[in-house]
C-alpha cells in the first residue's frame, strides 16, 4: 500500500466514531471472519490503525479498496457537512428510460474527458440511489482522494444533491451529469441542509402532506383522543383552524429537517418616519435568515400557536412548497420569476 | 299527497305546519341520500373534489388501488382562476406530471387530464406493489435492480435442474400498466435462446404480475 493510502486509511479510521468502527467493517464485508476476531476496538485508535494497516498489507490491498470502506461509511452516514441540491431541466426524450448500466458507462466517460486525471466510483444503493465519489486531480498531481466529492441521484428524477463540490470542479459535474442523465440543463435548486434525507425527502414530497378533505382517507386509523368532558377549551375552533392551516402549509406528522432559510431581500426600503432612507433610490439590501434544529417544525408551530398569522404568508410556505430554502426577493411586480417574488396575501 | 288532502279536510291550523314539516323532511332525506351518495363515491376511489378559498381553488384526491386493496392517495389542488393550474400536489416526481398537463386542456376537458393521470399513478402503485409483494413472498430471488418509478426490475432466479443462475429483466416501459413490455433472460452473460420451457416463462410473466408468475414457476418447478 503506498503512503497517499496509508494516510487515507489513517485519517478515515481517526473520523469514524469509535462506536461505528466495529459496524462499518462489516458493512465493507471484506475482511475475513478471523481477521474480523483479531480485531480489538477497544484499544486507541492509532494502535487499531495500525493492525488494519497490517491486514490491508496482507491481502494485498490498495487505495481502491480503501476508498471502497470510505464510501460504505459515508453512504451510512451521510449527514456531515453540507449537501446541495441541483435540478436537472429539459429531459430528452430518451431520458425516461435511461437505466442503470447506461448511465454508470456514461458518467465515467464523459467525466474523464472532461476533468482528466480523475477517479470515479459508483455504487448503487439498496433504495435505489445511485451514489457517486469523485477524485480530483490535475494536470499536475492525482487524484485527491482527500478531498472527494460525493453525488447521489436517482434515475427517472430531475434531482441531484451534491456535497463538498467547488466552484472550479462544478462545471464538469454538471456537464457530465446532463450528459449522462439525457437532459439538457442543470441549475442550482436552491436548497441545502447538512441532512441528506431532509432535503430528499422534501424534494421528492416523502412526507405527510396534508390536503382539504371532507373525509378521512380510507382505512386510516383515528386516534381520537377522549378528552375530558370536565374540561373545556376557550377557542378551540380558532385552534383547530389554525392547526389546519399550519399543517396544509408545511405537512403532518414528522417534517424533513431543514437547519436554515434565507432571504436576500433586494427591495426599496419603506418606512414613513425615515425619510432618508426611504428617498433612496437602491434598493436596501439586506439579508433575513431562519435557523433553527428542525426549521420547519418551529414554523408549523409558530403557525399553529398563532406566534405567526394564518394563512401562512408564502414567504414561508413556499419553503416545503416549492422545496428551496433560499430566496431573492424583489420589488418587481408580480411576475411568473421562479426567483423574484412579491408577499401576496 | 293523499295524506296531505287528508290533512287540508282535517283542519286549516295543522296544514301548514303539517305540509312545510313533510317538506322540510323529504329535503332532509334527500340531502342525506346525497351525502351517501357522495361517500360512497368516494370509498369506491372517486375523486373527490372540493372547493377552497371560496371558490378560487379546487382540491382533488386521486386514490389509487392494485388487486382489490387500496394503495396512496395522491392530491392536487388547483387554482381554477384565471386559467385552471396546478398549485399544490403531491404527486412523485417521476411522474411526468407536467407532460400530462401540457398535452391535455385543464379549462374544458379537466375530466380526460385527471383520468390519464390517474392511470399514470394506479399503474405506478400497482408496480409499487407487486415489487413489494415479490420481496415478501420470493425470499429465493434476488432484486438486482429496480427503480424509483418501478419501471424496470432486474431479478436473479435459479434453476433447479442445472443449479444456475438466471437474470430476468422486465422493462415495463408503457407507465400506464401493470404489466412488462419486454421480457428477456441472461444465463451467464449471454441471452437465453429460444426455447420452449422459456418462451413459457416469457409469457407468463408478461400476462401475469410479477409475484404471482413466481409462485407459478416455483409450483411448476421451474425455479427454486
Amino acid at each position: 500500500m503506498d503512503d497517499s493510502a496509508r494516510r487515507l486509511l489513517q485519517r478515515l479510521i481517526r473520523r469514524i466514531p469509535a462506536q461505528m468502527l466495529k459496524t462499518t467493517l462489516e458493512k465493507w464485508g471484506r475482511l475475513t471472519a478471523a481477521q474480523k476476531q483479531s480485531m480489538d476496538f477497544t484499544e486507541p485508535k492509532w494502535a487499531f490503525t495500525e493492525r488494519l494497516l497490517d491486514i490491508c498489507e496482507e491481502n494485498g490491498w490498495t487505495g481502491k479498496h480503501i476508498t471502497e470502506l470510505e464510501m460504505t461509511y459515508v453512504i451510512d452516514n451521510p449527514n456531515q457537512g453540507m449537501w446541495y441540491a441541483f435540478q436537472l431541466m429539459d429531459p430528452e426524450d430518451d431520458a425516461r428510460s435511461v437505466e442503470l448500466t447506461h448511465f454508470k458507462e456514461q458518467f465515467k466517460s464523459h467525466l474523464s474527458e472532461l476533468a482528466r486525471p480523475v477517479s470515479v466510483k459508483i455504487k448503487k444503493h439498496a433504495d435505489d440511489a445511485i451514489w457517486i465519489r469523485i477524485a480530483w486531480g490535475d494536470s499536475f498531481s492525482r487524484p485527491n482522494h482527500l478531498k472527494p466529492t460525493y453525488v447521489v441521484h436517482h434515475l427517472q428524477t430531475p434531482y441531484v444533491f451534491v456535497t463538498s463540490l467547488t466552484s472550479k470542479q462544478k462545471p464538469f459535474l454538471s456537464q457530465a451529469l446532463v450528459l449522462s442523465t439525457r437532459h439538457q440543463a442543470i441549475k442550482d435548486a436552491s436548497l441545502s441542509g447538512r441532512k441528506l434525507g431532509a432535503i430528499r425527502d422534501l424534494l421528492m414530497r416523502q412526507y405527510q402532506q396534508v390536503f382539504p378533505t371532507s373525509y378521512p382517507s380510507p382505512l386510516a386509523e383515528r386516534n381520537e383522543t377522549v378528552s375530558n368532558p370536565q374540561i373545556e377549551k376557550e377557542q378551540a375552533k380558532s385552534a383547530e383552524n389554525r392547526l389546519q392551516m399550519a399543517c396544509e402549509a408545511f405537512g403532518d406528522g414528522m417534517l424533513p429537517q431543514l437547519q436554515s432559510s434565507v432571504y436576500k431581500l433586494e427591495t426599496k426600503f419603506k418606512d414613513h418616519t425615515n425619510k432618508t432612507m426611504t428617498e433612496r433610490e437602491e434598493p436596501f439590501r439586506c439579508v433575513v435568515k431562519f435557523a433553527s434544529t428542525n426549521l420547519l417544525e418551529s414554523l408549523r408551530h409558530c403557525a399553529a400557536s398563532g406566534i405567526a398569522s394564518t394563512p401562512v404568508t408564502p414567504l414561508l410556505s413556499s419553503i416545503p412548497l416549492k422545496g428551496r430554502n433560499y430566496f431573492v426577493i424583489k420589488d418587481n411586480g408580480p411576475g411568473p420569476s421562479s426567483q423574484t417574488r412579491q408577499t401576496q396575501n | 299527497m293523499d295524506k296531505r288532502r287528508e290533512d287540508e279536510e282535517e283542519g286549516e291550523e295543522g296544514m301548514d305546519e303539517d305540509s312545510e314539516d313533510s317538506e322540510l323532511l323529504r329535503l332532509m332525506a334527500r340531502h342525506t341520500q346525497l351525502n351517501d351518495l357522495l361517500y360512497a363515491h368516494h370509498i369506491i376511489g372517486g375523486y373527490d373534489a372540493i372547493e377552497t378559498r371560496q371558490g378560487q381553488g379546487l382540491c382533488l384526491s386521486l386514490p389509487t388501488a392494485y388487486d382489490g386493496v387500496f394503495l396512496e392517495t395522491y392530491n392536487l389542488e388547483i387554482d381554477v382562476k384565471p386559467t385552471p393550474r396546478i398549485v399544490r400536489h403531491n404527486i412523485p416526481p417521476f411522474i411526468p406530471l407536467s407532460d400530462l398537463v401540457e398535452q391535455s386542456d385543464m379549462q374544458t376537458d379537466l375530466r380526460t387530464f385527471l383520468d390519464t393521470l390517474s392511470q399514470h399513478l394506479n399503474a405506478f402503485s400497482g408496480r409499487k406493489q407487486q415489487l413489494k409483494l415479490l420481496k415478501e413472498l420470493h425470499k429465493s430471488v434476488e432484486v438486482m435492480e429496480s427503480n424509483a418509478l418501478c419501471s424496470i426490475l432486474v431479478m436473479m432466479v435459479t434453476v433447479p435442474k442445472e443449479k444456475t443462475d438466471v437474470l430476468c429483466t422486465l422493462d415495463y416501459s408503457d407507465h400506464t400498466r401493470c404489466l412488462p413490455t419486454r421480457v428477456h433472460f441472461e444465463c451467464n452473460g449471454k441471452l437465453l435462446a429460444d426455447s420452449p420451457d422459456w418462451d413459457k416463462i416469457r409469457s407468463l410473466l408478461l400476462e401475469t404480475p410479477v409475484h404471482k408468475a413466481l409462485s407459478d414457476m416455483r409450483t411448476m418447478g421451474n425455479i427454486v
